[in-house]
């Protein structure tokens, strides 16, 4: 277990540092830098003096240089500061964080309370009116984008009936956008979990299981839905990194406060050191959401933590 | 059925608690909703109308502007200067007081100059405040500014929110969670990307702000918070969660018919939408590949159709409301519409319907510019120039601005879209005088002609010479001026909103406003 944990981990590092490579050539890539765009509309400011400011901001130096720059205050815990309104990056990202990850855990939340029993009702009910109408239903919200169906939550709870908030980030806030993320999100796992159902009832020791005579409930709780959740705990890894990208479009138009929102502002600024503490914390909670998948699922399937 | 008391509290309390969900949630302070947040609380570390904006509320200035856009007093009670305009006196109002109690003289005003002459973090705006080379404090009440040569700019720069008098008791984190200033608002917090909150000035006194109200605001808080989705914005219009805010421009002859909320467009925004060129290659290089776009372009027409009566078509390219504006004077110069015209011109260079001169076209995203770029588009192709239209973000469209200006190789033309504000005719000097804000087009000549607009103190001599530096520009397509205003100019005002305005160059004042309703 503990191997499997530290090769987990080991790739999950490696994931993290190349990420932070990509992001660094990727932001360079794009036309304009965060000194050029901020002084563009910028009354008389002399060449010399964006140059100044750029130099001291590490711009001058070659990518290489800035990315072993970047590195190096890494590794002494320091992610920088904003290059507008020099606020520390760290103080920024976790100022936010917690509002995306409390979005993101609540919409799986709603994704699986809503699409594991509804895949489980589907496959149980395999072929019948239930099951082309849940799986119809399933279509229809994996085939609507967020951003219309944030709109549509937000038009009917919000504007029609005025039962919550249109924007903000309280408490009652967070339902619609937990749901939007989270209905299209259920649907995935109820069809996942219909698959998954229907191929474990068909298998053998299901149908040992049966006609041993062990009563229905006790078959379909202990041997089907242990082996036919596992992709779905899986599914739940993959889904959660969807979800923290998802939520951009969904923090935008419930005027959530996250992480997501800020790395779209900070885009656009060219906000260097925002641009890349988002990146790394964004996958450093992708790589741990995995990693704790992973051991899940290794406690789940004893044939994990053998191979 | 057996009810018990207890099981009848239950039921009392979860009715509560629907009927407490299903209350629209209503805003005790006035609440103005934006698209996005400012970059900083600091007057020198930003150029966005949003944070402008923001300075206004919680800064003062020595001057203000009127109705009209010139420079009046205001902390500043009056001002003098010598007859080569290279120094000026300056004798501010006694009894003004900072945030904090301290009272605010010339040691603050001397402290947001050197600041913003400050040689390792110069302001962003530093060549607006001209080359002033001493800021000297004659009394605590007076203060002395010299100039290295004169520069008539600096008058109306201190009427704006670029110049807002800093308190020098601005300590660590300013910027960024302090902000101490005169205005009529103090900052209480600022959550950045989510909201900023203030609560009013109870000290304040109005010297010269376009505000009717003499003191303090009239409510006691003051909230602006993002909320980027217009429809959203519009949604909580309609909930009174928020009070002011810009609704999505395609609903709004739909508000305006159905009379729920009230529209309120900005005048004398200042705000200039015109088309530049990459000047120093093929085929923009050429005087009639511009006049043909010129020529070509129906701008009334297009502005028509998007923005229906919100925006009015521009002669100048100095708009409304900026000193030197003179819309008969501009339409002499400024290439009127004219597809046959262009068509001709276009055949001078060897273009025809069937090997149309192509050009990328840059349009800054939002504000429904995307829209109004396709209509240009296809006003453009009508006379054999294809044009492929690019949407971009402001900050991507200024250096891309830039880089196709640097780029002389190719045949492929670029042009753009282009905007910018400013509240004095200096704009022109930043945009076209050697080296140019985009190294664009500059010519010794055009040059000499915006040097002469710093320097003369007379303001009839002065127009004369801003004319002389408009009709440069339109005559040779340089700068082709298509609308104003362009940007955050439309507000929808929630029905229990009374006095809300909004001041010249897109100020809105919240020391007039009265919720109630």
């Amino acid at each position: 277990m503990w191997r499997f944990l530290g090769t987990r981990l080991a790739m999950g590092f490696l994931t993290i540092w190349v990420t932070t490579v990509l992001v660094t050539l990727l932001i360079h890539a794009v036309p304009g830098d965060p000194v050029q765009i901020m002084y563009a509309q910028s009354q008389g400011t002399t060449p010399e003096q964006i140059e100044q400011v750029r130099r001291s901001l590490g711009l001058d130096q070659p990518i290489p240089i800035q990315y072993l720059m970047y590195m190096e205050r890494l590794f002494q815990g320091d992610l920088g500061v904003t290059i507008r309104g020099g606020q520390p990056v760290l103080e920024v990202i976790v100022q936010r964080l917690p509002n995306t990850l409390m979005l993101a855990v609540t919409a799986m939340f709603i994704a699986v309370l809503i699409g594991v029993p509804m895949g489980f009702l589907a496959a149980y009910r395999e072929g019948t009116l239930v099951d082309i109408g849940l799986m119809f239903l399933s279509i229809a919200g994996i085939s609507m984008p967020h951003f219309w169906l944030g709109l549509m939550l937000l038009f009917f709870f919000a504007l029609e009936l005025g039962w919550l908030p249109v924007s903000g980030n309280g408490g009652l806030n967070l339902i619609l956008p937990a749901l939007t993320l989270g209905l299209s999100n259920a649907a995935i796992f109820a069809r996942l979990t219909r698959s998954s159902m229907i191929d474990v009832m068909s298998q053998d020791f299901v149908q040992t299981a049966f006609a041993k005579g062990l009563p229905k409930a006790l078959v379909l709780r202990r041997h089907v839905m242990r082996a036919g959740l596992l992709p779905v705990v899986t599914m739940m890894g993959l889904q959660f990194a969807f979800m923290m990208g998802g939520a951009i479009v969904v923090e935008n138009i419930f005027s959530w406060n996250g992480v997501g929102r800020m790395a779209v502002e900070a885009i656009f600024q060219r906000d260097y050191p925002i641009i890349q503490g988002f990146i790394l914390t964004f996958s450093l909670v992708v790589v741990i959401v995995a990693i704790v998948i992973d051991a899940l699922y290794a406690v789940l399937d004893p044939r994990i933590r053998r191979a | 059925m057996n009810f018990t008391r207890r099981s009848l509290k239950q039921v009392a309390a979860v009715f509560s608690l629907s009927s407490a969900l299903a209350a629209p949630v209503i805003a005790e302070d006035i609440v103005w909703a934006r698209y996005g947040d400012i970059d900083s609380l600091d007057p020198h570390r930003a150029t966005s109308t949003l944070s402008l904006q923001v300075w206004s509320l919680v800064y003062d200035t020595l001057l203000a502007m009127d109705a009209d856009g010139n420079p009046v007093p205001h902390i500043a009670k009056s001002w003098s200067s010598n007859d080569a305009g290279t120094e000026y006196t300056f004798s501010l109002e006694a009894g003004v007081l900072c945030h904090d109690g301290t009272p605010l003289d010339a040691n603050d005003v001397k402290y947001t100059i050197d600041a913003a002459f400050n040689e390792a973090t110069p302001s962003l705006t530093k060549g607006s405040w001209g080359p002033i080379t001493a800021a000297e404090i004659i009394d605590p009440l007076t203060i002395k500014l010299t100039l290295d040569s004169p520069f008539v700019a600096m008058v109306p720069f201190l009427a704006d929110s670029f110049s807002s008098i800093i308190c020098d008791t601005n300590g660590d984190g300013f910027g960024t969670t302090t902000a101490i200033g005169s205005g009529p608002w103090k900052l209480k917090s600022w959550t950045k990307g989510d909201r900023l909150v203030f609560e009013k000035n109870a000290d304040y006194t109005n010297f010269g702000k376009l505000a009717d109200n003499p003191g303090a605001p009239y409510e006691d808080g003051l909230i602006i918070t993002v909320v980027p989705e217009p429809q959203a914005r519009l949604a909580a219009l309609k909930t009174n969660e928020v009070h002011i805010a810009e609704p999505p421009f395609d609903d709004v002859p739909m508000i305006k018919k159905s009379g729920e909320l009230e529209i309120v467009v900005a005048e004398n925004t200042g705000q200039n939408v015109f088309w530049e060129f990459a000047i120093h290659r093929p085929p923009f290089n050429d005087v009639r590949a511009r006049l043909a776009v010129a020529h070509a372009t129906d701008a009334a027409t297009a502005i028509n159709l998007i923005y229906g009566d919100l925006s009015i078509p521009e002669n100048c390219p100095i708009s409304r409301g900026v000193f030197g504006n003179d819309q008969d004077f501009c339409a002499k110069y400024r290439p009127a519409y004219d597809p046959e015209k262009a068509k001709a011109l276009l055949a001078e260079l060897g273009y025809s319907m069937d090997q149309p001169l192509e050009t990328a076209m840059l349009v800054w995203t939002g504000g429904n510019r995307q829209k109004l770029g396709e209509v240009f588009q296809a006003q453009l192709a009508e006379v054999g120039i294809k044009a492929t239209i690019e949407i971009m973000d402001i900050g991507s469209l200024n250096a891309r601005v830039r880089q196709e200006n640097e780029n002389k190789e190719g045949t492929k033309g670029s042009m753009d879209m282009m905007t910018w504000s400013w509240y004095d005719p200096d704009i022109l000097f930043a945009l076209w005088h050697t080296p140019g804000a985009y190294r664009g087009y500059t010519s010794p000549e055009l040059d000499a002609i915006l040097d002469e607009t710093r320097i003369l103190t007379d303001p009839d001599a002065r127009k004369v010479k801003v004319q002389e530096a408009m009709a440069y520009l339109l005559e040779k397509a340089i700068h082709v001026p298509l609308y104003t205003p362009g940007w955050e100019w439309v507000f929808a005002v929630s029905p229990n909103v009374e006095g809300f305005k909004v001041a010249p160059f897109v100020y809105p004042i919240f020391s007039d406003i009265k919720l109630g309703g």
